[in-house]
């Protein structure tokens, strides 16, 4: 870093103005070797720990690469294609991942732009409820799998307990194939909802009043209010937190691995997890690089799609 | 006499209303709270009383004698040696993160605000590129990368590095560079200030608050990082975060559910403290993101 600076100051006068040309465009010198070398480190890790992986792994997925001999790695063209449209459990992976991106964004949206709106009106309290519906954001994703992996135990679990307070059946939870995936949607919700609440908060602040007391004069009940100028209002937000919520539920896998290892009967195996478990745990790395590629096209398409629908497609 | 039963109706009605709504607050509450509650209280609690006082109301209240409280937290640091070393482990790698994050990604959003060198829109373009397009890489090849690379056998090094480069911070830094205004760094380049000197002299003491929010946005990632310290620490014990030990803990048999409990809320400490302090950075951040 100091040889930069060191490098680039006591030229500096004479170079200033000094050009050169590259593709028919003309750089300032001093421009360039300054700004290169400031990028440069960003560049090397960005190159070896973004780019590289994605490239890999779009190479990968036409071969049959394994963890321990990738000296050893043969061309295999569309083989891992064709295996993975076999495998039964990788479907069963894809449509995991599916149900739960389908129930939690759902869900989680409505739960945080439902509490922002209750958050943007005059309540006493106001900011003891801001915190409350903040304080699941807190735990980490690790402490909220663990906390209710312990509430929901089918055993000696709290829930079963307040269950039986009631007069309520005893319920299997998590070891009961119907029931675990719905859990996690419902913890990856309660988790989540609390964090999405504070970005509809400040867009909803930031909408002028005057356009409310406009509406106000003209009639419009509350459900208009909130169809006809609120929710365009807000477009862009909306937009921005279905698209990051998307991609965030597309890609579960830290509550599964901690709460059910993917089971029972693979019921809450997911895709990122399945990528994983073959790459890491069976080391089958071309495979895995394949459902990858594979995967990455049904993200790609579904979040650029919903970008396109908003009408805006830098959202950011 | 019709006009004050008029008026009546219309406050019992709004009455009814408010006390549905708060009504609806509560439940609310009590959803988003009741487990946080229930944890913090029964880490207070030893197992046999968390299980005895489980089938009443009583397992939300802490029950134990105040003097008993702590036993749970001290049979933690005792039983479980390498808890506190966690916890260290966990800090440094959140101050070395944070320290890497910060300088890289601020001088590469520099360098792309404010110098033009030859493949600086091609960059920007793949930076945009990569924002906007979801890619499921996992980790598999980040993987397959550092075992190639010989890194694994430094497990620390191996997790550490791939962490410092984010091209979403590094769009960050930019975006906010760009409203700064030119003239400020002309009188210093006239001064005769190179251009590191330029950037630390001038640019960061005008940026404080992209600082701000990149650094808490990075220590909260870094805090809270599970799958990839899973992966690099298997086996290594006395190097993992405290994220991954947590699971230890969970997992020893036979579980001693009030250790668990205990450390499942001292693990939470540290970043609720964090979002206490630093909640105006955080709003604002958040809000960054959603108005791009």
């Amino acid at each position: 870093m100091e040889s930069n600076g060191k490098a680039v100051s006591p030229k500096k006068k004479k170079v200033r103005r000094a050009h050169f040309k590259l593709f028919g465009k003309s750089y300032g010198v001093n421009d360039t070797v300054v700004g290169v070398s400031f990028f440069l480190p960003a560049l090397i890790l960005g190159s070896i720990f973004v780019i590289a992986p994605m490239l890999i792994s779009l190479g990968y997925a036409f071969t049959d690469a394994k963890l321990l001999s990738l000296n050893n790695v043969h061309w295999a063209g569309f083989r891992q294609f064709a295996l993975l449209f076999k495998d039964k459990i990788m479907w069963k992976a894809f449509g995991n991942s599916m149900e739960f991106v389908v129930k939690v964004v759902p869900l989680q949206l409505c739960a945080s732009l439902g509490l922002a709106l209750i958050l943007n009106t005059k309540i006493r309290g106001n900011t003891f409820f801001r915190w409350a519906f903040f304080v699941p954001v807190m735990l980490s994703l690790a402490v909220t799998s663990m906390l209710w992996m312990n509430l929901f135990n089918e055993q000696d679990g709290l829930i079963n307990s307040i269950f039986e307070f009631f007069g309520l059946q005893r319920q299997k939870f998590l070891k009961d194939p119907d029931q675990a995936l719905d859990i996690i949607v419902f913890i990856s919700a309660w988790q989540g909802a609390g964090y999405q609440m504070l970005i509809f908060l400040s867009a909803l602040k930031n909408i002028p009043r005057d356009i409310y007391e406009a509406a106000d004069l003209d009639g419009a009940n509350k459900l208009q209010v909130f169809w006809h100028i609120t929710l365009p209002s807000i477009k862009e937000t909306f937009s921005f937190v279905l698209v990051t919520m998307l991609i965030g539920a597309f890609r579960l896998i830290t509550q599964p691995m901690i709460m059910t290892q993917g089971g029972p009967i693979n019921s809450t195996i997911t895709m990122s997890y399945y990528i994983y478990k073959q790459g890491v745990d069976f080391r089958d790395v071309g495979y895995s690089s394949a459902i990858a590629f594979f995967y990455t096209i049904v993200m790609a398409t579904v979040a650029l799609t919903i970008r396109r629908l908003f009408g805006k497609d830098n959202t950011l | 006499m019709n006009k004050t039963i008029k008026k009546r109706k219309y406050t019992a009605g709004k009455i009814t209303y408010k006390i549905l709504f708060y009504l609806l607050l509560f439940v609310l509450c009590v959803i988003f709270l009741f487990p946080v509650w229930w944890m913090i209280v029964n880490s207070f609690k030893s197992q046999s009383l968390i299980y005895s006082d489980m089938g009443g109301f009583r397992t939300f209240l802490p029950t134990a004698p105040i003097g008993e409280w702590f036993i749970s937290y001290r049979l933690l640091f005792v039983t479980f040696k390498e808890f506190g070393r966690s916890i260290l482990n966990s800090v440094t790698y959140a101050a070395l993160t944070i320290s890497g994050v910060l300088i890289i990604n601020s001088l590469a959003g520099y360098a792309l605000s404010r110098f033009v060198f030859p493949g600086h829109k091609l960059i920007v373009s793949i930076i945009i590129l990569i924002l906007i397009v979801p890619v499921e890489t996992s980790i598999v090849p980040q993987y397959v990368i550092l075992f190639r690379l010989g890194l694994l056998k430094v497990p620390v090094l191996a997790y550490l590095i791939p962490g410092f480069v984010s091209p979403f911070y590094i769009f960050m830094f930019r975006s906010f560079f760009l409203g700064i205004p030119r003239e400020l760094e002309e009188a210093a380049y006239i001064d005769g200030c190179g251009g590191l000197r330029t950037f630390f002299r001038i640019i960061v003491p005008c940026s404080l608050p992209v600082f701000a929010t990149v650094g808490i946005f990075t220590f909260m990632g870094s805090w809270n990082e599970y799958i990839f310290a899973q992966l690099m620490f298997a086996g290594h014990q006395s190097m993992m975060p405290l994220q991954t030990y947590l699971q230890i803990i969970n997992k020893y048999q036979p579980q001693d559910l009030s250790l668990v409990l205990a450390s499942l809320t001292f693990s939470t400490i540290p970043i609720a403290i964090v979002y206490v302090l630093f909640q105006r950075w955080i709003v604002e951040g958040v809000a960054f993101g959603g108005l791009k």
